[in-house]
């Protein structure tokens, strides 16, 4: 056992509303640099989608993650022999063209132009050549399924669906969205930092995260090939690949990451897991059905006497064990067993977890009669004709996840590789508290069916609570239980601190005043 | 009238302009051409001798029987001509000599004549000799020398490449010159490749050119800068070297071959490159939908 600290994070996929507010927070304070322009540390996709970069989930496209062999797991695009054959030209690499070329606007113009029988224009401007261009794609072009016959129906989650599954998506009164936020999953097993050839990328130990060295780096840009996730991205200008940093700066003074402060929906949780480091090529190279259990088995009890006391043994602070133990991310992954990893079969083992969303609403559009309800109307009301009823209701219990507009299928192959049944059980939980919710607040459904439905998927009505809390009434400290840094050590772990004492001012070890001189 | 006395009297104006003028050109040539000893010992010496057998040309003692007057001033100043010509003589000679050509002496008839006074006047009589040609007696008769020692051939290799300067500020022989010898990288084009020169020429050759060399640009870039003797012997060991080391060093060929060579193994690379770079992505993912969109710019 080889017990490890990693800062999680889960977001919830039911509370997400597609603001892109999280988005603006990340690029205006990391992003808005030049050569930057096109980077989205933090994006939001509609799903179905083809997301950004167009198509980021084929790998067949991007050679992205790793993939299954005889000895375990192996870089799909890049490692020694890959990485070597293509270090001069990676041939998988996604060009401007896979994201999208940045611009702004003339604006200036709106104002400066001279008086004349037109109204000034604001052109659009490239962000890289700084001239006058097309605009032919932006990060979030396929949002709200606009331009869905290029983009929804073509994303790559839907080839296991049969034509007919994947028509019914697009019915009128059967189609659907969900949002999917993203950033880096700061993964247990990545594979940008196994495919650099120079070394720079590295995860920290304290807390996980994954960082680029910007002085290490030498622009062969294999992460940005072999992260399956595409959230490595060039710096045209600097010259070096850039990601999220989990805005580190943040964390480390006790704050939430920008994208997680500022999200409007609270649909992010961040907090810290204990893991067993010993176990990650085992379950990285676990076969595809027990993959996904594995990857949630790889975190430990963090109130687990021996977990603790290996955490010990590895120098984790009693301060971070301390914040394993108050984890959101914790509760939501483990102890409720909500959340599930994005596209699991990566075998990057990512550290951030999504719990799938329940909605859209499950409904049924029922023949009715109508004009009762009519008669009751004023006379200045908006009065529709007809006689449906978009019928909410059911008679079974779980009837509406099997009416599901979504199909179970694609979820599946979101974030479960596939396995049907472990977005079902997801979603039956999700389901259950709000059945349970509906008994406590409106009271129109009886206990023993409220009470059936907990015990079905494992809950008790304490549990629902707890669930219902943290999802809707949670605040900042209970959502961000954000470890404290411990910096001084890290300090102490790079140099000697005696070597410094005596010494002048802010100058350290080089070119400091000696004594008496 | 007048144009007689014009001509009577630019007559003699003109005979003592011209006498001048070839007085002038002719007068030094004409002093040095009587020296006929001394112009044979800088232009021919180096590969011919007067009855002391073949060096790298024939002896010549007696060349002034065998010849005609005409075919030697036809010969010494532009031997690969007859050659070409097609004069049996001189190919056969031509031939007999190892296709070494004889380098075009820039002399003037009366320098011409000087030497072959010389040749005449101190030649014995022949000996049993048909035309300088096999049946000389083998002469041999440089003193046998001890074999180069390791340091002199790589002082001759540092003179050659100039990594060491010829004492007399002579221009070091990479310059010009090349070797096939790993010794030397690159060396110059300007003149003959010496790799098989010690082979040739024999070391009495390369000795009597280095000593004294009968090729004109040489001449006029050792005048008054000779080797000395020490200098000589060691660069004579190091192309005996390089002639013995000869096959076992890869000829370098800068002609069709190498072309060709070049062209075949551009396109086998292309072939192996596409082999195994053919499975590339290859463009946006979104160009279909690029190629679509109107362009307004």
């Amino acid at each position: 056992m080889d017990i490890r600290s990693q800062v999680s994070m889960v977001f919830h996929l039911d509370k997400c509303i597609g603001c892109h507010t999280c988005s603006i927070a990340c690029k205006n304070i990391w992003t808005d640099r030049k050569g930057a322009e096109y980077m989205w540390w933090n994006n939001v996709e509609t799903k179905p989608g083809t997301g950004y970069p167009t198509k980021w989930e084929d790998q067949e496209i991007y050679k992205g993650g790793w993939e299954k062999d005889a000895n375990g797991i192996d870089l799909k695009g890049a490692g020694k022999k890959k990485g070597l054959r293509n270090i001069f030209h990676n041939p998988h690499m996604p060009e401007i063209g896979d994201y999208y070329e940045p611009f702004t606007y003339r604006y200036l113009d709106l104002i400066e132009s001279p008086a004349g029988d037109d109204q000034p224009t604001a052109r659009p401007i490239s962000m890289i050549t700084g001239k006058p261009m097309d605009i032919r794609m932006g990060p979030n072009w396929d949002d709200d399924w606009s331009g869905t016959p290029d983009y929804a129906r073509k994303d790559p989650n839907m080839k296991d669906l049969s034509e007919a599954e994947q028509e019914a998506m697009f019915q009128l009164e059967r189609m659907c969205f969900f949002y999917l936020p993203r950033i880096c999953n700061h993964c247990l097993n990545p594979a940008c930092v196994a495919s650099c050839p120079s070394g720079a990328l590295y995860k920290r130990g304290e807390d996980g995260v994954v960082l680029i060295n910007q002085s290490v780096c030498r622009a062969w840009r294999m992460c940005v090939t072999a992260c399956p996730y595409k959230k490595s991205y060039y710096n045209w200008h600097t010259g070096k690949s850039e990601k999220c940093i989990l805005c580190y700066p943040r964390i480390e003074a006790g704050y939430a990451p920008a994208c997680m402060h500022s999200c409007v929906g609270r649909i992010r949780y961040l907090g810290v897991l204990l893991y067993d480091a010993d176990k990650i090529h085992q379950v990285a190279s676990s076969d595809d059905a027990s993959l996904v259990n594995n990857h949630m088995d790889i975190i430990q009890d963090p109130f687990d006497e021996k977990v603790i006391a290996s955490a010990k043994a590895n120098g984790i602070a009693d301060s971070t064990i301390h914040a394993a133990q108050y984890s959101p991310t914790y509760k939501f992954i483990k102890t409720w067993g909500l959340a599930l990893p994005l596209h699991p079969e990566f075998r990057t083992l990512p550290m951030l977890f999504y719990v799938p969303p329940m909605l859209p609403v499950m409904a049924s559009v029922k023949d009715v009669d109508n004009t009762a309800q009519s008669e009751k109307m004023h006379d200045i009301a908006k009065y529709w004709p007809d006689n449906w009823l978009y019928d909410t209701s059911t008679e079974e219990l779980w009837g509406t996840i099997e009416q599901a507009r979504m199909p179970m299928k694609y979820l599946a192959s979101l974030f479960s590789n596939g396995d049907e049944a472990m977005v079902i059980d997801r979603l039956k939980k999700l389901m259950a508290v709000r059945i349970h919710r509906r008994r406590v607040t409106v009271g129109d459904i009886t206990d023993a069916k409220a009470d059936k439905t907990l015990a079905d998927v494992g809950l008790t009505a304490e549990l629902a609570d707890d669930i219902y809390y943290l999802t809707s009434l949670a605040k900042f400290d209970d959502r961000f239980v954000v470890p404290a840094a411990h910096r001084e050590q890290a300090i102490e772990m790079l140099e000697f601190t005696g070597d410094v004492k005596g010494n002048t001012g802010f100058g350290f070890k080089d070119g400091s005043a000696e004594r008496g001189s | 009238m007048r144009r007689n006395t014009a001509t009577l009297l630019t007559l003699p104006v003109g005979a003592v302009a011209l006498a001048i003028a070839i007085g002038g050109l002719l007068l030094p040539r004409a002093a040095a051409a009587q020296d006929g000893e001394k112009l044979f010992k800088t232009t021919c010496a180096a590969c011919h001798s007067i009855g002391g057998g073949r060096l790298v040309g024939p002896d010549l003692q007696g060349v002034t029987e065998r010849r005609t007057k005409e075919w030697l001033h036809q010969f010494i100043p532009a031997s690969q001509k007859m050659v070409k010509d097609g004069d049996p003589t001189a190919v056969e000679l031509f031939a007999e000599y190892n296709n070494i050509p004889m380098p075009d002496q820039p002399l003037t008839a009366v320098q011409v004549d000087a030497i072959l006074g010389y040749v005449q006047a101190s030649g014995a009589p022949p000996a049993a000799d048909g035309g300088g040609g096999e049946a000389a007696p083998e002469p041999t008769p440089a003193p046998v020398e001890p074999p180069a020692t390791p340091e002199q051939i790589q002082l001759g290799q540092d003179l050659f490449t100039g990594e060491t300067r010829l004492a007399h500020g002579g221009p070091s022989c990479i310059s010009c010159h090349d070797v096939t010898n790993d010794a030397i990288i690159g060396g110059g084009i300007l003149a003959r490749e010496l790799t098989t020169v010690f082979g040739r020429l024999g070391g009495n050759g390369v000795r009597a050119i280095l000593g004294s060399p009968p090729f004109p640009v040489m001449q006029a870039a050792y005048e008054d800068r000779s080797l000395e003797e020490a200098e000589v012997v060691a660069l004579v060991s190091f192309l005996e070297q390089v002639s013995s080391e000869q096959s076992n060093h890869l000829p370098r060929d800068t002609g069709l071959k190498l072309a060709a060579s070049g062209a075949v193994g551009t396109v086998l690379l292309l072939l192996l490159y596409s082999l195994i770079w053919g499975n590339r992505k290859r463009g946006s993912v979104n160009q279909a939908i690029y190629d679509r969109q109107v362009d307004s710019i």
